[in-house]
């Protein structure tokens, strides 16, 4: 089994759809569940082997550096496996979920953009991972628009502009790179990176950062997220969440942690990352409208996990990819729930929420098991995470990183106001007014629905009862990209 | 004098993307906007292939045996750009086709006016 085929199969049977939908018409919307089950059971078939050694794939017959090569390490089959798993729920989900517009294509453009992810995660050529961030990046923008109506198309050309910009930084990091070392292998660059001067590899440092981190939902850079997943469908909402923008987070960390070894830039991440934080869940907070608020959620969970990787010590990178791992399936789960609830009531506002808990009862209890693992409830996986933090930050014994986590953990009681009130209000409060004759529909949501967020919910209570399931994988992958000296043996053989 | 003759052209590249960039930012038309970010990658992709580029170089063709490898242009940037170049004339395409939506939606592409999403 070569990790090659993670990418391959998946990218060979997005353009197959478009031939199956002339045969059939039902046929396309299941080829990217498909694809991702093979990707799941590849990539958890490759997860124990990779612990020890990295799968260094070849292409053409060159050895690295000369040619375009993957690195299949821990870190990148793990993040693979996450990708497949998501991939897989929010694809069955779709099934029932999409049914106006021009449907193959939907499914051709979701499975391109996780062909996209999955490539961002396992490359090990600097310029091969700008192509696959653009798979990723153009067919996100296609797909925030897939509805077509106001909302939708607005921030899909927001979005389109901010992220082409960012695109274009990359590629003039990739740029200077290139004039520097003469090679676009991240390990050969890793290897060389002090043999020039430090300024010099700054200006390239900042632009790839600066480019990668609008992907990655970074401060200053994240205008586009509220409104891009806000308007989108809610299973790409569910996907954009849960894996794009954890794509773009890999790519800085890797271009950050292996390509640079920018231990001096490092704090500079960590006040980003707070930033984000806060701005994100005090915003979240005075939300009304139920995918706004999430979205603003996941961008103060990305400030945290932004944060966590500042403090750059082995057991904080662990949380933070603990953290990657667990807000991955509960914003999917979160997102994929209140689809259906938008869909019955036909409004995003909170307050037509209320008393959903009898109309719908799977789908709110889904809700609020993914509310209760975000805020850091410990039966659930989101504790764990958050735990890793906080200690590895007591550990480093600073009282500065005492302060800084205390004002991290304020922006976690601000989450746990605004998700209580939901969770409240979907259980607690009477149904509005004519709600439920309006629209005819108690009912609950389909099978195609229940059961991907019922697998992501049982998902979340397993990891987070016995999380040495996943500690096991994340430390290794932890070291797989703080360790660049070995990154670069493994890679160059040397 | 001759530094200026070797570097010239980087100035140039990035003159472009500067005034791709300039017209991004203060423009609110959204076609400009869009001329805006074609212009940002030209000046990329010019800039990727003068990092390449020797003056009165060949190409990089190992068929002749009096070719000497120092004079050869380097292929892999011109590789590079070619692939920028395809992405770019996709997200292109994307950017028009939304903004023929847009227009349908709003009848302006004045982005001042279409400012229905707020924080």
């Amino acid at each position: 089994m070569s990790p090659i085929l993670l990418i391959a199969v998946p990218l060979g049977l997005a353009f197959i759809i478009p031939l199956l939908a002339l045969a059939s018409r039902k046929l396309p919307a299941y080829v990217p569940a498909v694809g991702m089950l093979f990707n799941l059971v590849v990539s958890l078939y490759l997860l124990p082997s990779v612990l020890s050694k990295p799968i260094v794939v070849r292409t053409a017959g060159f050895a690295p550096p000369f040619s375009i090569h993957l690195v299949a390490g821990p870190l990148g089959i793990l993040l693979a496996a996450l990708i497949a798993l998501v991939g897989l729920l929010v694809a069955i989900y779709a099934t029932g979920y999409i049914r106006e517009g021009s449907v193959p294509r939907y499914h051709a453009l979701y499975l391109l953009l996780l062909v996209g992810a999955t490539g961002i995660v396992l490359t090990g050529d600097l310029f091969n991972l700008f192509v696959f961030f653009e798979i990723l990046c153009i067919s996100s923008y296609a797909l925030v628009g897939y509805r077509g109506d106001k909302a939708g198309i607005e921030s899909a050309v927001k979005y389109l502009i901010q992220g082409a910009i960012g695109s274009s930084l990359v590629l003039v990091g990739i740029g200077f790179l290139y004039g520097l070392f003469g090679t676009l292998s991240m390990a050969d660059i890793a290897g060389n990176i002090h043999s020039v001067r430090p300024i010099t590899v700054f200006i390239s440092m900042a632009f790839l950062v600066t480019g990668f981190g609008v992907e990655a939902a970074i401060f200053p850079l994240n205008a586009w997220l509220p409104d891009a997943h806000s308007s989108a469908p809610s299973s790409i909402s569910a996907i954009l969440s849960g894996i794009a923008i954890k794509a773009g987070l890999y790519a800085v960390a890797r271009v950050l942690f292996t390509v640079y070894g920018a231990e001096t830039f490092l704090p500079f991440i960590l006040v980003l990352g707070l930033l984000t934080l806060l701005v994100g869940e005090m915003s979240a907070f005075s939300q009304n409208n139920i995918k706004r608020l999430l979205a603003y959620s996941s961008m103060g969970q990305m400030g945290l996990i932004v944060f966590a990787l500042g403090l750059a010590s082995a057991a904080s990178v662990e949380g933070a990819l603990f953290l990657v791992v667990s807000h991955g399936l509960a914003k999917a789960l979160l997102f994929l729930s209140v689809g259906y609830m938008i869909y019955r009531t036909g409004s995003m506002e909170i307050s037509s929420l209320h008393g959903m808990a009898k109309r719908m009862p799977v789908s709110s209890l889904c809700f609020a098991i993914g509310a209760f693992s975000l805020v850091g409830l410990p039966p659930f996986i989101g504790f764990p995470g958050k735990f890793m933090v906080v200690r590895a930050a007591l550990e480093k014994g600073d009282a500065l990183y005492t302060v800084l986590v205390a004002i991290a953990l304020l922006g976690t009681v601000v989450e746990g106001a605004y998700f209580f009130r939901i969770v409240q209000g979907l259980y607690f409060k009477p149904a509005p007014e004519g709600a439920v004759a309006e629209t005819g529909e108690g009912r609950e949501a389909p099978f195609s629905a229940l059961l991907p967020a019922c697998v992501l919910a049982a998902a979340i209570l397993v990891v987070g009862v016995c999380p040495q399931i996943l500690t096991d994988y994340v430390g290794p992958a932890a070291s797989d990209l703080l360790d660049k000296a070995a990154y670069i043996r493994h890679v160059l053989g040397v | 004098m001759s530094f200026l003759e070797d570097y010239v052209h980087y100035g140039g590249c990035f003159a472009l993307i500067m005034v791709g960039l300039y017209v991004v930012l203060v423009k609110s038309n959204l076609i400009k906007v869009i001329i805006g970010i074609n212009l940002i990658d030209t000046g990329i992709n010019l800039f990727l292939i003068s990092a390449g580029y020797i003056r009165t170089g060949t190409a990089p063709i190992f068929s002749g045996a009096a070719q000497e490898p120092g004079k050869m242009v380097d292929p892999v940037p011109q590789a590079l750009v070619l692939t920028a170049i395809v992405i770019g004339v996709s997200v292109l395409a994307l950017a028009l086709s939304l903004a023929i939506r847009l227009h349908g939606h709003y009848d302006t592409l004045d982005l001042r006016k279409i400012k229905e999403l707020r924080w």
